[in-house]
């Protein structure tokens, strides 16, 4: 059960009219490591994981996950809320403005349509969780490539929140690891699935 | 203080290991909103976006002062908010550290009471707090104020 809350988690105030932004970071919306694919990757995941805090973070990182969504769509509807007939000709949201006007449509930056094919909930704990490692790393690149080609402050504040959220993310999720090898057998964790042979992993094979 | 520092787990070949988190002094609440994180030994940032570049932009264009103060209520709001999103996640993987959830005890009342000081002074942000408000138009309230990806600018 989700409640909402009528504000976002961290403020977006733009004051310029930029398409050409918007269309950048519109990936992190509904591109390959975007925000929406994070929230999914994790929400899906929860229900198989073995270790019951385990699934209690992906909850809770998956919920932050869609907050993080909501910021950058605020963003992309603020950089294209008064965009003229001529910056939608001339400013390089014009593929995407024929198709959606200024309406919000995931899809990554170069116009590919957001797909669950990005994300993957494989039930199997470890490899999970290191998908999710990679996941919270990916996305930080995309936030290091985005604060290195836009100067308008207003834009890179939030950016720059979101970003060190993939930092702390990466850094609980390592700590779920940890979790879940706790209640493994050392000596291999490959022995077997912890979420499916559930036999040997309450017996602590 | 937490003294589990360190992954139990002994290092193995062909498995990763990454330390668990020691409790750190957290930053300031608004300065941790700004930075993206409460705990300044996970505050790690980028060349292009260093510590302290970045501020938190609570302005207004309004001249009301009504508009103004909202802002300010409301950044308040997310300030503590954030805090507690941050400690939450913190307290999922250290569930028995004493300093995490006395913190995280105290920032909730706090949260609550903002919250209901806000919904008695302007509308309801939670739907909870349409019953702690004062309520006296006897209104909806729900659809009250602008929608938070309008930024405060209309």
């Amino acid at each position: 059960m989700w409640s909402y809350e009528k504000r976002l988690q961290f403020p977006v105030k733009i004051k310029n009219t930029c398409p050409k932004t918007a269309q950048l970071i519109i990936s992190q919306y509904g591109g390959p490591d975007g925000e929406l694919a994070a929230s999914m990757r994790y929400l899906a995941q929860r229900y198989t994981m073995p270790i019951k805090q385990v699934g209690g973070l992906l909850t809770d990182i998956g919920t932050e996950e869609i907050n993080h969504m909501e910021i950058i769509c605020s963003m992309v509807y603020q950089l294209t809320k008064h965009l003229t007939p001529e910056q939608a000709k001339t400013a390089g949201f014009d593929a995407y403005y024929i198709d959606h006007t200024t309406g919000i449509w995931p899809q990554a930056a170069a116009g590919i349509p957001f797909t669950a094919l990005e994300i993957q909930s494989k039930g199997d704990a470890i490899t999970d969780l290191f998908e999710n490692l990679a996941a919270e790393q990916k996305a930080r690149t995309v936030y290091d490539n985005l604060l290195r080609v836009i100067d308008d402050p207003d834009v890179r504040a939030p950016l720059k929140f979101l970003r060190a959220r993939e930092i702390v993310h990466f850094q609980r999720f390592g700590e779920a690891l940890e979790m879940t090898k706790e209640k493994m057998n050392a000596k291999n964790f490959y022995y077997f699935n912890s979420e499916f042979d559930k036999g040997m992993f309450e017996r602590g094979m | 203080m937490d003294t589990n520092t360190c992954c139990p787990c002994p290092e193995t070949l062909a498995m990763t290991s990454i330390p668990k988190q020691n409790w750190c002094e957290p930053y300031d609440y608004r300065t941790a909103l700004t930075e993206g994180t409460i705990f300044p030994c996970l505050n790690l940032p980028f060349f292009k976006a260093e510590i302290g570049d970045s501020t938190l932009n609570t302005a207004t264009i309004s001249a009301n002062p009504e508009e103004n103060e909202r802002e300010q209520m409301l950044t308040e709001i997310s300030i503590i908010s954030f805090a507690i999103n941050d400690l939450t996640l913190y307290l999922d993987t250290h569930p028995n550290c004493q300093n995490g959830l006395s913190l995280f005890k105290e920032l909730l009342k706090k949260r609550l009471k903002l919250l209901a000081d806000f919904a008695d002074k302007f509308y309801p942000l939670t739907q909870i707090s349409m019953i702690v408000g004062e309520n006296d138009t006897n209104c909806y309230g729900w659809d009250e104020g602008p929608a938070p990806w309008e930024g405060g600018l209309i």
